[in-house]
Parts: C-alpha cells; structure tokens; sequence
C-alpha cells in the first residue's frame, strides 16, 4: 500500500529525512516511533503531499505521489499533529465543508457525516460550534474529517498527543475499529506502549533514520540479549556491586531503592551463574529477578545519543 | 457544484459582527462626507431661503463621494483579502485543505470570489448614498454604472494582489502591509516616473505632452482610471489634473482616442489579475509534479 524508498529532506544543510526506506502492505498498522524531532512529521507530510522531498520516492499503492499528486491524495487520509478548526462553524457544518473539498455530492454529505460523527462519538455534538468542544473532541473531529472521502492510507500524526488517559483509550478504540474497516495506517507517536498493543508494526526513527523496523515481536527479539535484573541484597551492597562490575555480562548498574539494578546480555545459564557466584560468597541475596525490558526501554536504547525524550 | 471555500466563506462571513459594522461604518463614512459637503457649501439650510440649489454643487458632491469610495476601497480590499492565504495559514488549516484533492486554482478562485462579493456589499449599499447626489442631476445614470464596473475590476486587481502576497507571506500582518505598499507603489510610481521624465527630459528636448505619452507613463495606476469619471470643473489639484487627462484623450488623433483611462487601466488591472492570480495558484502548490520518468 505505502511503498518508501530512499527518502531524503533537507533543510538547508540539516537532514531531517535521511535515506529513509519502508513499507506498509493494505491492512496493515505501522507504527511510527521516534524522540522529538527525529522527523516523523517531516516524513508524514511527504507522503500527505505536503512538502516536497529532497529526493527519494513515495509509492501509495503503486503511484507515484509526484507524478500523480491529485489520484494519491484522494486515497490518503491526513490528520496532522497541530491544527486548526474554523472557530466559526458548526460541526457539520465543518464536515460538510470538507466533503466539499473533497468533491463529494450534496446528496451523499448528509449520510456520510452522520456515518463518522457516530463513529467517533460526536453525533450529539452536531449543532454546536467547534469553538466549543473540548481538545479531545476536536482532536475527534479531525480524524472524522479525515476520513471523510472514505481514503484507504490513513496517515495519523500523534493523534493521541495532548489527551487525558480517558480520551486516549477512547482514541484507541476508534482506531481499533479503523482496523476492523481494514484501512492502512500509518500512527506516529513518542510513547512506544500506546502502539505495541494495536500495530501489527513498528519501525523507530532517530535522527531521520530507521534503526529498527518489524513487527512488534521482531522488534523486541533484536534486543532480547539485553534485558535488566533487580537483585535485592539484605547487606553487604558494596561487595555485591563489586563482584558484579566483575562479570563481563554485566554492564551498567544503577543503585534503585535499595536495590541493584543492572543490564545484562547472555542467557539464563549465565544468569544462574552469577546468582550462584553471590551466594557462594555469602552475599545475602534476596530476591533476583530479571525484569525484561519493556518497549520503551528498547526505545530509549535505539535512540540513544539523540534528543532528549519527553513525554 | 459551488466552490466549497466560497460557500463557506460567505456563510461564516455573513453570520459574524464583522461584515454588518463594517458596512455600517462605511455608510457612515460615506454618508458623513457629503453631509460635511453640502455643509460647507451651504446647500442644507439654503431651501427656504431665496437662493436656488446649485446643480454645479451636487456635480462637486459626486466628484468628492466618488473619490473616497474609490480610496476607501483602497484601503480596505487589502484588509480583507490579504488574509485570505495567510490566515488560513496562521490558523494551521492550510494544510488540511492542501492534503484534499482540490486544486489550488479553486483555492485561489474561491478566495477571491468571496473577496469581490464583499466589497460588492459596500459597492451596492452605497447606491442610496450616490443616489442622493444623482437625485440633483448633473450626473447619468450610465455614469454611475459605468464606474462602478470600473471599480470593481479595480477591486479584483488590488484583491488578486492581496491574495498573492497572502501566499508569499505567512503572516496577516506581513501579508496585509506588503499589500498597501505594493498598492502605493502602483498608484504613485507611475505617476513619480512621469514627473521625473518630465522635469529631466521634457525641458531640454521639448517633447510635447500628449495622451498616449500619458497613457504610457500612467496605465497601471488606479487614479489614471479614475480620471474618466472625473466630471466637472478645474477647482482644485485633483480636478486640474482629472480635467487635463481628459482633454488630452479628447485631442489624440491615433486610435488611442477610442480607449478612455477607464478602459486602457482597467485592461491592465484584468491582465495584471489574471497574472497574479496564476502565480498564486502555481505558488500555493505544496509539491511541484514530476513528470514520470519513461
Ligand atoms: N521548516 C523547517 N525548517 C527547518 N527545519 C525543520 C523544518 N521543519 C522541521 N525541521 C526540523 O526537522 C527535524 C524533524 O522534525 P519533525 O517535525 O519531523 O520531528 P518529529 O519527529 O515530528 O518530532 P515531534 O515528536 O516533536 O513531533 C527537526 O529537527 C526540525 O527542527
Ligand atoms: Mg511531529
């Protein structure tokens, strides 16, 4: 469906897009993860027809969006990280608006709008300005709008940014239902977790470049050999972090709550190993556990060395 | 189908406080001017008095009406058009129009209707006012007409002109100053230029100032078109001038004399929109098109 291949922006001499290869095949959800400013919104607006690339290509079901800028736009849905609303219009109103834009037929309008303002929860919001609804609702009302000429990419910049807990589980049930309306989706957004559960895939960018790219699994198996341990010692810490700093598995070890914290590449013979060369020195151990690493972790470990993470 | 930013343009337009007090204040304006007029001139409380109402005022009252409508739009066809792009912009719903299938040529278009039906609103409100001085006769109805049709090609210029540089710039305010400068420039270079010309190179080579010399120096200007619907006397600056623009197209034999300032400006101003408006619909596009490779 969404075909990317060397993809390259410049502005000036600062490469927000660097050589950036991928690819989403129909149905699929692709989840798109980076720090701010890594360069997810510079590539998203590429393939919106937003911004014109430095050079690469950009396949939307075979075409080219450069050559056939009008026949790919009709099949992309956009929702943008930062928008506006025209503060003075009616909700359906507003989407009568876009179905204009888009060349929908009067006659269609009524019941297509009806079709997603009950989608994303709004129908009862119709008659009023959309001045009035809150962030959450708004951010609702953009992604109905851009559904509005049924597009089958849909291209999602951080539709969950700036939403309380609540409106985020209500944004994710709409995409899940998106899912089930087997649209393909691109979603960009800076916290791994809120994407592992509903892609099918996810690529993490960094300073305009994929680090890593594949299905969730894939993505966590790459990292496999590195995961954390947690081990907690009754007395005798300094002993405990000296033998440890000692085992060429063992990296960095941070002290959390009276408890050593350190990450750990090897498998569970080794791990057997260390636990065994702490007793036998009479070191009061008591709990060892090894807590895995979660997504984001593997997140901040693929990003590392760039911007600061925030959330 | 109707162009979808037109339709709601006006709609939203229509519906705010903005459109009704604008238009009230121009009336006001409007209305005020010649009420000072007739003041100034003694013709309100004269009726009852042995004197006659003098017809050679009420032609003054419509020279004087007809040139501040005609600066008055000047000044506001910049306000209201060179928003058009950028606030869309500042208002970051640019983008969601650029990412739909329109062409940026309806974008443009729709801007620029909605801009022309608006100042059509003043246009028209402010028959009654013109009526009043049309009333003591002096004037022709075909004159009336006729110059409005001048005004509002005038408009489309200065709105195509407003939209450009709306296009250009991304902020209102940037958009909107660039606007009036670029209309001063239009309205006083040419006739700077002439005077430069004239005060370096008429005196020593004696060239007699004639229509189409005129014509060369000032077609773009909006107050050489003007000078068509100057009617009346020589009673001061503007009215020296206007009268003299006149006389000269009067005496040109070449076949310049069939086009009135009116016509050979309002030429300009359609060719020079038409211009305008294709560069903002070429600049608007967010990507450029590359033809496929073979
Ligand atoms: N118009 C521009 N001119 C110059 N640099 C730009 C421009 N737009 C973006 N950039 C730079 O490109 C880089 C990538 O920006 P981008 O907006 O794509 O990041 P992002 O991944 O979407 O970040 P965020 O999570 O904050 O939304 C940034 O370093 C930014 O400063
Ligand atoms: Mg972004």
């Amino acid at each position: 469906m969404l075909k990317i291949t060397n993809l390259v922006k410049r502005y000036g001499k600062f490469t927000a897009v660097d050589n950036l290869c991928m690819e989403i095949d129909e149905g699929h959800i692709f989840g798109f993860v980076g720090a701010n400013g890594a360069g997810k919104t510079t590539t998203m607006k590429i393939v919106a027809g937003l911004l014109q690339p430095t050079s690469g290509e950009v396949l939307v079901g075979g075409i080219d969006i450069l050559s056939e800028p009008r026949t790919v736009k009709r099949k992309i849905g956009y929702m943008p990280d930062f928008f506006g609303v025209y503060d003075d219009l009616k909700v359906d109103e507003y989407m009568d608006f876009y179905a204009g834009i888009y060349g929908i037929p009067y006659r269609e309008r009524r019941a297509i709008t009806d079709q997603l303002l009950e989608l994303v929860d709004l129908s009862h919001k119709r008659d009023f300005y959309v001045d009035s609804l809150s962030r959450g609702m708004k951010q609702r009302l953009c992604l109905a709008r851009s559904l509005i000429h049924n597009p089958s990419l849909l291209i999602l910049d951080e539709p969950a940014s700036g939403l309380d807990p609540r409106a985020r589980v209500e944004m994710k049930c709409i995409l899940k239902e998106l899912r089930n309306m087997k649209k393909t989706i691109l979603i960009s957004s800076h916290i791994l977790s809120e994407l592992s559960e509903m892609c099918t895939s996810i690529g993490i960018i960094s300073q305009g470049k994929m680090v890593a790219c594949g299905t969730v699994d894939e993505i966590m198996d790459k990292l496999s050999h590195s995961s954390r341990i947690k081990i907690k010692v009754r007395d005798r810490m300094e002993d405990a972090i000296r033998l440890l700093q000692e085992q060429p598995s063992i990296g960095k070890i941070d002290i959390a709550d009276s408890a050593i914290e350190a990450s750990f590449k090897g498998d569970d013979q080794v791990l057997a190993e260390i636990l065994k060369r702490l007793v036998t020195q009479g070191i009061p151990v008591v709990s060892f556990t090894e807590t895995g690493e979660s997504l984001e972790s593997v997140f901040m470990h693929l990003t590392e060395g760039s911007e600061e993470y925030d959330d | 189908m109707i162009n979808p930013i037109l339709e709601k343009d006006l709609k939203t337009k229509m519906r705010g406080w903005r459109t009704p007090v604008l238009l009230s204040i121009y009336l006001l304006f409007l209305g005020g001017v010649l009420f000072l007029f007739f003041l100034a001139n003694n013709q309100i409380f004269v009726y009852y008095t042995d004197t006659a109402f003098n017809p050679r005022v009420a032609v003054s009252a419509y020279n004087v009406i007809a040139m501040f409508q005609f600066v008055l739009l000047m000044l506001i066809v910049p306000a209201i058009t060179a928003t058009a792009i950028s606030g869309e912009r500042e208002r970051q719903t640019l983008d969601l129009m650029l990412c739909s299938d329109i062409s940026t040529w309806s974008i443009i278009i729709g801007k620029l209707i909605v801009s022309i039906a608006h100042i059509m609103l003043l246009v028209v409100a402010s028959l009654p006012v013109m009526g009043t001085v049309f009333l003591f006769g002096g004037i022709t109805f075909g004159e009336i007409i006729l110059m409005f049709l001048f005004y509002v090609i005038t408009a489309l210029m200065v709105a195509s002109l407003g939209i450009f540089l709306s296009t250009l710039f991304r902020k209102n305010v940037t958009a909107i100053i660039a606007t009036y400068i670029c209309l001063g420039i239009l309205a006083l270079g040419p006739v700077i230029a002439f005077f430069i010309w004239g005060v370096f190179f008429q005196r020593s080579y004696n060239v007699e100032i004639t229509y189409s010399l005129l014509t060369a120096f000032l077609f773009p200007s909006p107050g050489y078109g003007f000078a068509s619907f100057f009617a009346g006397t020589q009673s001061n600056l503007f009215g020296t001038i206007f009268n003299e623009i006149q006389h000269l197209a009067e005496k040109e034999t070449n076949f310049l004399r069939y086009l009135k300032p009116w016509m050979i400006n309002g030429l300009f101003n359609i060719i020079f929109s038409g211009i305008l408006i294709s560069l903002s619909a070429w600049k608007l596009q967010p990507v450029k098109k590359r033809k496929r490779k073979a």
